[in-house]
């Protein structure tokens, strides 16, 4: 799957393009908000965005609701460094919410099987 | 050099690494901000909102990477910060950059802690997360390097293919361009072999190398493999970036040791440079540049350190100031000069000292260079990454064969003793096999030592490609090789060496019009059993006498180690 990876910091980004290559996925990073735009703009083929919450500029919840309201409808994850209940009652929308720690390398995969396969249920 | 592909684990491991030598960076922005925070009246909100950031970011990528007590503090300061910046201008504490400035120490500490645990790498072998499956010859799997092949004439490629897997290459086959792309898009190879000509195209592979290097913006490390001479086929081969240029059919060795030049000089690990300052902000400052040009720094701030400091770090080079207390310079480099294995450690002094006698007592001491305070970076920079390449240049020299690139007698023998020292020390097991090329004499008498090379060097790389970055190869006299591996049982270990035999015979030689085959028997030892490196080599070799005298082509495991 074409994944795009939204972080401002390197080396989290770089952790999470690790796991996800691993996984075999080809992953496209970007290091803010607005870069993720321009690179979706350019790159059609991205199938699931997975961004960190907080960044400068523009959030990860504000790039969700950016991208919803230009009609993009892309599965997306969101990372933090919180407790995700409270990111989930915020934006209840979104696809999934995740914990940033040391077991993202089987957290992250789960989580992007689980949206997939509710994204299948409904289209199916 | 080990020409395994890097591991997910392997990639978190340097990734870790790259994050603690990042943190006196991170933590030193935060203080600059800090410095703006305690000047400026009214506050200012730019500078708050960056400590926040900084608080942030190290209690993500900190939990990202299960450095839980850092991320913690930074999770802490977080959370207090944000209430902060919620808050009007003037309702701010007036406590506040005592708060942040105590907030900030924790982190320091934190940050002390990671770095003097040299660097992390204990905590990841110790992370329950790196024991996944670790049980069966499974984790060998897929250690090879991924080779995509694209070719539309399956019969041409066949046998190709077939040689090169038993070379312990992960190939794909791929009979389309578009079929080849979408592969490229979903898991990149390590290296591309492509035909140039294609049904859709005269010069459609190469165009299709083109192509996605513009949509990925990565040039894919390709050879081509054309069945016409043609110029036009190889200025597109040379248009698309092309490393080498092969003509149908080509021989499997060389297309490997072409695949292998490609894929090999991907990993240069970092420069470990060795700082010893009594003044911490001076090694720090020092340390700073150096790690700007990529090199690894460990500090030490008390000379009596520097033993430890030398075995667990050690370092391509050490960086020395001149003037300390306890110990100088140039004592503390005579003594290090003392102990055989730093005789040849190269050893950089700092120091205010332009006088030319004072300097020529040092070089007395055995010190190879000097610079003089105050650094230049590019300069520093300069003088210690010439020095230590050339000493890990020297040490790969003396440590290698020249064939093979694998280690040489000695250098094996010596791992042996450390890697049982420490699989004692950590309770974990440790598999030696030695493997030795059946009736070798005969292949030389028959083929010449031209095609005996070609097989050593044959092996060499399918051992390579399969085994592990951890495990030890050494080629252990002419055509005998010992391999240490490392935390697997003595069955696991007789699987894998039995599927690398099995591979290995099936591979074939070419010299002149005439072909040949070869094969090895192997006999493996292990700890715990053998509990001294001398008995662990003896049961390594009576097995292997044992697996000869058998009718060869065979793996014999040790009885004398019975746990």
């Amino acid at each position: 799957m074409r994944i795009l990876v939204v972080d401002d910091d390197q080396l989290a980004g770089e952790m999470i393009t690790a796991v996800l290559e691993d996984q075999g996925h080809h992953v496209f990073q970007a290091e803010n908000a607005l870069h993720a735009i321009e690179l979706l703009g350019q790159q059609s083929a991205i199938e699931l965005i997975v961004s960190d919450l907080n960044m400068p500029l523009m959030s990860g919840i504000e790039l969700f609701r950016e991208l919803r309201e230009q009609g993009l409808n892309l599965p997306f994850i969101l990372l933090s460094g919180d407790d995700p209940a409270a990111l989930r009652a915020k934006e209840p929308n979104l696809d999934a919410c995740i914990m940033k720690d040391f077991s993202m390398d089987e957290s992250l995969p789960a989580a992007i099987d689980a949206v997939m396969a509710a994204r299948d249920a409904i289209t199916c | 050099m080990n020409l395994n592909k890097p591991t997910l684990q392997n990639k978190i491991a340097r990734l870790r690494i790259n994050f603690v030598n990042q943190l006196p960076v991170r933590l030193e922005q935060a203080q600059q901000q800090m410095a703006i925070l305690s000047s400026e009246s009214p506050i200012n909100v730019t500078a708050l909102q960056e400590l926040h950031r900084a608080f942030h970011s190290l209690n993500g990528t900190g939990k990202s990477f299960g450095f839980t007590a850092l991320a913690d503090v930074a999770e802490h300061a977080e959370h207090y910060m944000q209430g902060i910046i919620d808050l009007s201008v003037q309702a701010m504490p007036s406590d506040l950059l005592g708060i942040l400035s105590e907030f900030l120490s924790q982190l320091q500490a934190q940050m002390h802690i990671l770095i003097a645990s040299d660097n992390a790498q204990d905590h990841t072998q110790s992370s329950p997360y790196f024991e996944i499956g670790q049980s069966d010859t499974e984790i060998f799997q897929g250690q090879g390097p991924l080779i995509y092949i694209c070719d539309d004439e399956p019969e041409q490629v066949h046998y190709l293919v077939h040689q090169l897997r038993f070379l312990g290459y992960n190939v794909e086959h791929f009979t389309d361009t578009s079929s080849f792309r979408e592969a490229v898009l979903t898991k990149r190879p390590d290296a591309v072999i492509m035909d140039v000509f294609f049904p859709h195209g005269r010069t459609a592979g190469t165009d299709e190398l083109v192509s996605i290097k513009d949509v990925t913006g990565h040039k894919l490390p390709a050879i081509v493999l054309s069945g016409r001479k043609v110029f036009e086929a190889r200025l597109s081969a040379v248009r698309a970036g092309c490393a080498a240029y092969f003509v149908k059919p080509a021989n499997p060795m060389d297309l490997a040791s072409a695949l292998d030049e490609l894929v090999g000089d991907k990993l240069q690990e970092p420069l470990r440079i060795l700082i010893v300052d009594d003044e911490p902000e001076v090694a720090e400052y020092h340390s700073l540049i150096l790690e700007e040009a990529g090199m690894l720094v460990h500090q030490i701030h008390h000379p009596e350190k520097i033993f430890e400091a030398l075995e667990v770090f050690s370092p391509d080079l050490m960086l020395v100031d001149m003037y300390m207390p306890v110990c100088n310079g140039a004592e503390l480099a005579a003594i290090v000069r003392q102990i055989p294995e730093y005789v040849g450690l190269p050893i950089v002094f700092l120091s205010t000292e332009t006088n030319a006698q004072k300097q020529f007592s040092a070089m007395e001491a055995g010190v190879d260079g000097f610079i003089t305070k105050p650094v230049v970076p590019a300069e520093l920079v300069s003088a210690v990454a010439l020095r230590a390449e050339r000493m890990r240049t020297l040490r790969g020299l003396m440590a290698r064969d020249s064939l093979t690139g694998l280690y040489n007698h000695t250098t094996t023998t010596e791992i042996l003793v450390s890697s049982l020292a420490h699989a004692v020390r950590h309770q974990e097991k440790l598999v030696m096999v030695m493997l030795d090329l059946d009736a070798f004499k005969s292949v030389n008498d028959t083929h010449g030592h031209m095609a005996g090379d070609q097989v050593i060097v044959a092996l060499s790389r399918l051992l390579k490609h399969r085994l592990r970055n951890t495990d030890v190869i050494g080629r252990y006299g002419g055509e005998e090789f010992a391999l240490l591996l490392k935390d697997i049982s003595s069955d696991t270990a007789e699987k894998l060496v039995n599927e690398l035999r099995e591979d290995f015979s099936e591979i074939i030689f070419n010299v002149g019009q005439k072909q040949f085959s070869c094969t090895f028997s192997a006999g493996i030892s292990m700890y715990p059993g053998c509990n001294r490196a001398e008995d662990l080599r003896m049961a390594a070799d009576t097995a292997l006498y044992q697996a000869k005298s058998q009718g060869r082509n065979q793996v014999v495991v040790s009885k004398m180690c019975d746990e």
